[in-house]
């Protein structure tokens, strides 16, 4: 579905990551792990088309997509939820999801608008608050019903539980594998909560100093004989 | 024209402009200094359009609004995409709009220059006669077209940025350019249409200013005080900051300076800028995010108590 072919890039000089070859396979949820600065958020952004690419490929559906600039990375079905930042505060609720259709025609936008609102009930009456008003939680839920709203088939979260309280974080957990399981995305997702993110996810790929160190199954790494000490703060 | 009804025309005109560098200063955080060039340029195609087709100078304002427009889209695409595009630091890119402002100045000379060799008459200094303009009750008809101008140019911003697609795009644009890519809108369309209605609103500006006041080449230099005051004054990042300190600056250079002249005499009149650089000093020392940045309701609130 989305994968990345001796993917190097990083930030202008700064060299983040080495030839990382990446697989989201289709209707699954592939986990990305790995200590901090490894470069986990700086795969998504390469994949979206926020860094600079030195080398290889980022392939979507067997067409390479790797300069395409983000908007155009939008309409062929890719929506990115970076970690912060990932609404509009000075909008509300109802022109987030407005501009989260930018892309569509009125009856698709108010179709996929019913639909995220299905999924996120919470938002519907919360349609006229400003976004920045918003908790931790329902910021995140508005996130993601947006990605909803712009066709998304492959979601990358960028630690969509990160300052989250536990409740909340089980809460977008669920939303998760709903939106696997009875919507049929792809989803990537980067995550600090190692654990839970292995446990609800079908694949994962672990980075370590900008280069690929696991790449299999989620369960193959959960029971890896040295992933307690990568929980813990080690390499494998 | 009466003082009061002066000062508020001049006021409704600057608004006009300070709303149309906040607006691409908040979409490309450019501080633009070429702004009271595009207003005076369009003066010009104005008073053009005017010699040559000889009916009211208002006629010719649709011209003027095109042309500020257009000289804002080149602003963007020829100046500035291309030092963006390199990461040109904030100060980089006000440098290159003083430099642009330079070139404009040159070109209305050689412009005004040449038509005057045209129109065999000279035309690189000149005003609307009082008598081209409409009268209401003996008031100055530029009182209200200016006065309407401002309200018609208010209403199509508010509609545009809270009741269109396009519009919601732009804020959003605004707010958090990326963000904004990854939802899909192409934000240099958004930069391109900010630009382009900045200059369109200088344009509005410039066709009516030479009722209020005599066009020089210069112009745009000496009213760019202003401007920049009145956007800084009211806090440079938001649009109703630009209306408040518009109206604030404009009215108290025209006023104060006028009251000024009663005591000290008519001398006074050329240090009326003073008045603008005293206001913003004054206000960047007390509230130095601007007047958009007082508590209103709270002062209010407590007022009621």
């Amino acid at each position: 579905m989305l994968e990345t072919q001796g993917l190097s890039s990083g930030y202008k000089e700064l060299h983040i990551l080495f030839d990382v070859n990446f697989k989201a396979e289709k209707r699954k949820i592939t986990a990305v792990v790995g200590p901090n600065g490894s470069g986990k958020s700086t795969l998504l952004k390469s994949i979206f088309g926020f860094t600079t690419i030195y080398d290889g490929k980022v392939i979507l559906e067997g067409e390479e997509i790797t300069h395409l600039p983000p908007h155009e990375k939008t309409k062929l079905g890719i929506a990115y939820l970076p970690q912060t930042d990932n609404i509009f505060t000075e909008l509300t609720v109802r022109e987030n999801l407005i501009i989260a259709g930018y892309i569509l025609d009125e009856q698709e936008y108010n179709d996929r608008l019913e639909l995220a609102l299905n999924v996120f009930p919470e938002l519907r009456d919360k349609m006229d608050r400003k976004a920045g008003m918003l908790s931790g939680g329902e910021r995140q839920f508005l996130g993601i019903a947006s990605a909803l709203i712009r066709r998304a088939r492959v979601l990358m979260l960028d630690e969509p539980t990160a300052m989250l309280s536990p409740k909340f974080a089980s809460q977008v957990f669920e939303r998760i594998l709903s939106l696997r399981d009875e919507l049929g995305l792809t989803i990537v997702l980067v995550e600090q909560n190692v654990i839970k993110a292995l446990e609800v996810s079908d694949n994962a790929l672990m980075l370590i100093g900008g280069k690929v160190a696991f790449s299999g199954t989620a369960r193959e790494l959960l029971e890896h004989e040295k992933f307690e000490r990568f929980v813990v703060g080690y390499t494998l | 024209m009466g003082v009061l009804e002066g000062a508020v025309t001049y006021a409704n005109l600057l608004t006009l402009l300070a709303i149309g560098l906040t607006l691409t200063y908040i979409t490309t955080s450019v501080p633009n200094f070429a702004q009271g060039s595009f207003a005076i340029f369009s003066s010009y195609i104005a008073y053009i359009v005017y010699k040559l087709f000889n009916f009211s100078p208002y006629f010719a304002a649709p011209f003027a609004i095109l042309f500020g427009g257009f000289i804002g889209v080149v602003t963007y695409l020829v100046v500035l995409k291309p030092l963006i595009k390199r990461e040109a630091s904030i100060l980089i890119l006000m440098i290159a709009t003083l430099a642009w402002d330079l070139i404009l100045l040159g070109m209305i000379g050689i412009f005004s220059e040449s038509l005057s060799k045209y129109f065999g008459a000279y035309i690189s200094r000149f005003i609307f006669p009082y008598y081209l303009d409409f009268k209401i009750a003996g008031i100055q008809g530029i009182f209200f077209s200016s006065t309407l101008a401002i309200a018609l140019s208010l209403g199509f911003l508010m509609f545009l940025l809270y009741k269109t697609k396009f519009g919601i795009a732009m804020r959003a644009s605004m707010e958090n350019p990326s963000l904004a890519e990854i939802m899909g809108i192409n934000v240099e369309t958004t930069r391109l249409f900010s630009w382009f209605l900045s200059g369109a609103f200088a344009g509005l500006a410039g066709a009516l200013l030479p009722f209020k006041q005599e066009i020089v080449q210069a112009t745009g230099q000496i009213i760019i005080v202003s401007i920049f005051a009145a956007s800084i004054v009211g806090g440079l990042s938001s649009i109703y900051g630009a209306i408040l300190g518009g109206y604030l600056v404009g009215l108290s250079e025209s006023l104060i300076t006028f009251w000024l002249s009663k005591i000290f005499g008519t001398s006074v009149l050329v240090y009326s800028k003073a008045v603008s650089l005293a206001i913003l000093v004054v206000t960047l020392l007390i509230i130095p995010g601007g007047l958009v940045t007082i508590k209103w309701r709270r002062y209010l609130w407590r007022s009621r108590r």
